[in-house]
């Protein structure tokens, strides 16, 4: 048996993801909330890996889906700076709140 | 058996680790502090995974996230200059309803979080690297697919987005 719980890990991990949701929340800088989104992400990483290797049964699929997650995440922060980037070309704000003229 | 506190040491030292640069993240005032700070907190995810005994996942975690993305975000700060009023955090009009949602939406989840209990099985020997690749080279080799369409998908996009025209 592991020294360390399940349960602790699954506890770290939703601990760094309600952070992550409050600073995504609270802050208003665009690139702030694009850091905190990772956050978020890499909490879902560490909850798919410690069930995977904990209670997988079936090879590693838990990992695979990390594997995965990775690439949406690297893709997710390409396409949101660009997006921030020619935002602020348009018209220089960098605080989401100031960015209104987006909307629909 | 007289190494047996080092495992919940090392975690006890990566949680505090993660959680206190997270909070750091989110209750930096300059945003360089931020993206550092999100770096520690990718690096020391990294150590939990070696200590899960993922070693693949935790080569790539430091690769990508740590290499690529921290260094991505840091020139995206660098392009921005950034607004003055960074030290207006605790004095917005939506800081204390956002605190209070993530907060009344942490306290069922924190309190199963603790309820998972280990399957009784042996923990897995020899790394995952054999049976990561074995499943998403068979099982998963079309979403593997899908996920290169997708990150050419993201470049073609970020090139085109912040694209100037020629005048």
């Amino acid at each position: 048996m592991s020294l360390v719980p399940l349960g602790a890990f699954i506890a770290v991990s939703a601990a760094l993801f309600f952070i992550g949701l409050g600073g995504v929340l609270v802050r208003r800088n665009a690139i702030v909330i694009l850091m905190c989104v990772e956050l978020m992400l890499n909490a879902a990483n560490l909850a798919l890996v410690a069930f995977s290797r904990r209670l997988g049964l079936v090879d590693e699929r838990g990992s695979v889906f990390v594997v995965f997650v990775f690439v949406v995440a690297a893709c997710e922060v390409a396409v949101g700076l660009a997006i921030v980037l020619a935002a602020y070309r348009n018209r220089p704000v960098i605080d989401v709140d100031q960015m209104a003229e987006i909307r629909g | 058996m007289t190494l047996d506190f080092l495992e919940p040491l090392l975690f006890a030292v990566l949680a505090a680790a993660i959680l206190g640069a997270a909070l750091a993240v989110v209750l930096a005032d300059r945003v360089t502090t931020s993206a550092l700070f999100m770096a520690l907190a990718f690096l020391n995810m990294a150590g939990m995974f070696v200590l899960l005994g993922a070693e693949t996942i935790a080569a790539f975690q430091v690769l990508i996230y740590v290499g690529a993305i921290t260094v991505l975000i840091l020139y995206g700060v660098m392009f921005t200059p950034q607004s003055p009023r960074a030290y207006g955090l605790f004095f917005q009009k939506q800081t204390p309803a956002g605190a209070l949602i993530a907060a009344l939406a942490a306290l069922p989840v924190m309190a199963i979080a603790f309820s998972f209990r280990d399957s009784g099985a042996p923990p897995q020997r020899g790394g995952d690297l054999v049976p990561l690749g074995s499943s998403i080279f068979t099982d998963f080799a079309f979403a593997f697919e899908v996920a290169g369409v997708l990150l050419l998908a993201a470049t073609i996009g970020a090139i085109a987005l912040v694209r100037r025209e020629r005048p």
